[in-house]
C-alpha cells in the first residue's frame, strides 16, 4: 500500500515535470520561465536537505494541526448534532468561520498569536477541519434507528452511547475521511507558512517566488508531495490494521 | 424557390455581418496597434505616469492601444514577455538580472526611478540612523527573498559590519510588529507606504525619518520598463513610440500643474487612498522620478545597474557576470 502510493506519486509529478519541459521546448521558452533539466538537477542537489528540514518542520504541524481539528470537528459535530438552539447555533459559527479567507483572518491571528508556530497550527487545523466536520456532522445526525431504538425504548441512551454507536456505525467512511485531510492538513499549514510564518517549506516557497526561481518551488513540490504521500501511505496501513483487529475480536 | 429564398437569406446575413463589422467602436482599435503593459505592481503613486500616459491619450497619439495591467506579487512582468502576454513590462533591476542569467531576452528601455523608494523607516524620537554603523545592535526587518534582504546585506557588507552586529528579522505586508515597536526599523516604499506609516505615527504624536541605503553608497536600481529583444529586433518603431509615450505621460505626471488631473486618472483604479495621501505620495515619487531637473525622466543610471549586478553577484544570486550593461537601450525612446 506504502510503495503504491509512492510510485503513483512518482508518475504524477514527472508527468507533471515532462508535460513542463515539453512545453519549454515547443515554445523555446529561457530557464526564467521554466528551468531546464540541468537546471532543476542543480537546485535539487542544491537545495534538497534545506528543503526536506523545512518539509519534515511543517509536517509536524500539519500532523499536530490534523488532531487538533480532528477534536475539533468531533467536538462540534457531536455537540452541533442535535437539532437545539445550541447546536444549530455551533454548526452556523463553524460554517461562518470557514467561509472566511484565512487571509482576511490572518491579520488579526498576527495580532493575537504573533506570526510563528501557534499561527501555523491555527491556520492549518482552520482548513483541514471542516470537511472533517461536515462528515462528523453527517454521521453524528443520522441516527442509526434499528440500534437506537432498542436503547431509546429502554431508557438506556445517553448521548455517549448515541455517539459511540453512530460512529461504530460509520467507521470506514469516519476513517476514510480522517486520512483524507492529512492533505489538507499539510495544504493548509503551507498556506498558513506562505503568509503567516518565517519558517517551513510554505515559507521557502514564497523566498523562491520572491527571487522568481521556480525550479526550487518544483523541488519544494517534489519534497512536499514524497512526505504527503508517506503520511498517507502510513495513514492507510494504520486503517486496514485497525479494521482486520476489530473484525478479529 | 426554396433555393433562392436560401441564398437570399446568407447574402442578407452576410450583409448584416459586414455592416455589424463596420460599426464596431473597434474601427478606430484595429487602427491601433494592440499593446499590453504589464505593471510590477498595484496601480498607486508608483504608477502615476503609467496611468497617465494611458487616460490621457499620450499612447493614442502614437497610434497604440494599450492595455495597462496591475501587477502584484503572483505578477512576473518578464515572464509575460516571453509568453506572449504583455509586450512591455515594469522589473525591478534584480528581477532583470535574475532573468537575464537565466538565459531570457530581455530589454531594458528606461528606468522609471532615478532613486529607488526602498528604504527603512523608523521612529525618529528613539533614535537616529545617520550611517551604517548606527544600525548596530538594532532590529530590522527585511523580506526574506526580496530585494530588501539584497540591499541590507550589501549596506552592511560595504560598511564593513557583520551581519551578527544587527538582528534581521522576516517581515511581511502586515505592520503590527512595526507599530508593536518589536521591529523598530521597516521596509518600506517610501512614497507610498511611508507616507501612509508616517501619516499614522503621526496621528499618535511620533515622528519617523527614513534609511536611505543611497545616501550611503548602495545605488540598487529600482523600477524600469522592459521589453523583449524579439520585440525589439522585429517592431523597433512600436518600441521607439511606446517609450517616447510613456516618458512623455510620467513627464506630464510629475508637473506639480497636473497634480488634479494624474490623482484623479489614479482613484478610478486606487479607490482606498485618500487625495491627500495620494498628493503626499505624488510628491515624494516626483522626488524620486525626477531626482536631478537636469536629468531626464527615463534616463538609465548605468552606472548604478553595473553596481546592482555587482551586489547580486557577490551574494550568489546569480551564478556568474551577465554584463548587464549589454542589455540596456538608452536611446530607445529618449
Amino acid at each position: 500500500m506504502l510503495h503504491r502510493r509512492i510510485y503513483q506519486f512518482f508518475i504524477v509529478y514527472f508527468l507533471g515535470i515532462g508535460l513542463l519541459f515539453g512545453i519549454k521546448l515547443v515554445l523555446g521558452l529561457s530557464d526564467y520561465v521554466i528551468p531546464g533539466p540541468s537546471n532543476l538537477w542543480n537546485t535539487a542537489t542544491a537545495e534538497w536537505y534545506r528543503y526536506l528540514g523545512d518539509v519534515l518542520n511543517t509536517f509536524t504541524v500539519a500532523v499536530v494541526g490534523q488532531v487538533l481539528s480532528i477534536i475539533i470537528a468531533l467536538t462540534v459535530g457531536v455537540v452541533g448534532r442535535k437539532a437545539t438552539w445550541f447546536g444549530s447555533f455551533i454548526k452556523v459559527a463553524a460554517y461562518n468561520v470557514q467561509a472566511y479567507p484565512i487571509v482576511a483572518i490572518a491579520p488579526i491571528l498576527f495580532i493575537l498569536l504573533g506570526d510563528g508556530y501557534l499561527t501555523r497550527l491555527f491556520i492549518a487545523a482552520m482548513i483541514c477541519y471542516f470537511p472533517l466536520l461536515l462528515s462528523v456532522i453527517g454521521i453524528m445526525g443520522e441516527p442509526v434507528a434499528d440500534i437506537e431504538h432498542f436503547y431509546r425504548i429502554t431508557g438506556r441512551l445517553r448521548w455517549q452511547l448515541e455517539v459511540k454507536i453512530r460512529a461504530f456505525e460509520n467507521l470506514y467512511k469516519l476513517t476514510t475521511v480522517i486520512s483524507g485531510s492529512a492533505t489538507l492538513a499539510m495544504a493548509g499549514t503551507i498556506v498558513a507558512e506562505f503568509i503567516a510564518a518565517n519558517a517551513g517549506i510554505g515559507y521557502s516557497i514564497r523566498i523562491a517566488l520572491y527571487q522568481s526561481d521556480l525550479s526550487k518551488i518544483l523541488v519544494a513540490l517534489f519534497m512536499i508531495g514524497i512526505t504527503l504521500s508517506f503520511y498517507q501511505g502510513v495513514l492507510e496501513m494504520l486503517g486496514t490494521s485497525l479494521k482486520k483487529s476489530w473484525a478479529g475480536k | 424557390m426554396k433555393k433562392i429564398r436560401i441564398t437570399i437569406r446568407i447574402a442578407v446575413w452576410v450583409v448584416l455581418l459586414f455592416l455589424c463589422n463596420l460599426w464596431i467602436p473597434g474601427g478606430k482599435v484595429f487602427a491601433e496597434e494592440q499593446i499590453v503593459y504589464r505593471l510590477k505592481w498595484l496601480i498607486n503613486a508608483s504608477t502615476a505616469g503609467d496611468v497617465f500616459a494611458s487616460s490621457q491619450g499620450f499612447f493614442s497619439r502614437e497610434k497604440l492601444n494599450v492595455e495597462v495591467k496591475a501587477g502584484g506579487p503572483e505578477r512576473d512582468a518578464i515572464r509575460e514577455l516571453e509568453l506572449g502576454y504583455a509586450q512591455f513590462g515594469v522589473a525591478s533591476a534584480d528581477q532583470v538580472i535574475r532573468a537575464l542569467s537565466k538565459g531570457a531576452r530581455v530589454k531594458v528601455l528606461a528606468q522609471l526611478f532615478q532613486v529607488n523608494p526602498l528604504q527603512w523607516i523608523y521612529r525618529a524620537d528613539a533614535f537616529t540612523l545617520t550611517r551604517p554603523m548606527d544600525l548596530a545592535g538594532k532590529t530590522i526587518g527585511i523580506t526574506y527573498g526580496g530585494n530588501d534582504e539584497t540591499i541590507m546585506r550589501a549596506l552592511l557588507a560595504s560598511a564593513g559590519m557583520d551581519e551578527t552586529q544587527v538582528v534581521l528579522a522576516g517581515v511581511r505586508y502586515d505592520y503590527t510588529p512595526f507599530f508593536q515597536n518589536k521591529v523598530p526599523i521597516w521596509p518600506v516604499y517610501r512614497n507610498t507606504q511611508g507616507i501612509l506609516l508616517s501619516d499614522k505615527l503621526k496621528a499618535g504624536e511620533e515622528r519617523v525619518s527614513f534609511f536611505n541605503p543611497a545616501e550611503h553608497g548602495v545605488r540598487f536600481v529600482a523600477n524600469s520598463v522592459v521589453t523583449s529583444k524579439k520585440m525589439m529586433d522585429q517592431a523597433p518603431e512600436t518600441v521607439r513610440r511606446f517609450t517616447k509615450a510613456l516618458l512623455a505621460g510620467w513627464e506630464a505626471a510629475m508637473m506639480p500643474a497636473n497634480e488634479t488631473n494624474v490623482i484623479r486618472a489614479l482613484t478610478v483604479h486606487d479607490r482606498d487612498t485618500s487625495k491627500p495621501v495620494m498628493r503626499s505620495q505624488l510628491a515624494a515619487t516626483r522626488l524620486m522620478i525626477q531626482s536631478n531637473p537636469d536629468i531626464p525622466i527615463g534616463t538609465i543610471d548605468t552606472e548604478a545597474w553595473r553596481q546592482t549586478e555587482q551586489i547580486m553577484a557577490r551574494q550568489g544570486l546569480i551564478p556568474g557576470p551577465i554584463n548587464v550593461v549589454d542589455h540596456l537601450n538608452p536611446d530607445s525612446g529618449l
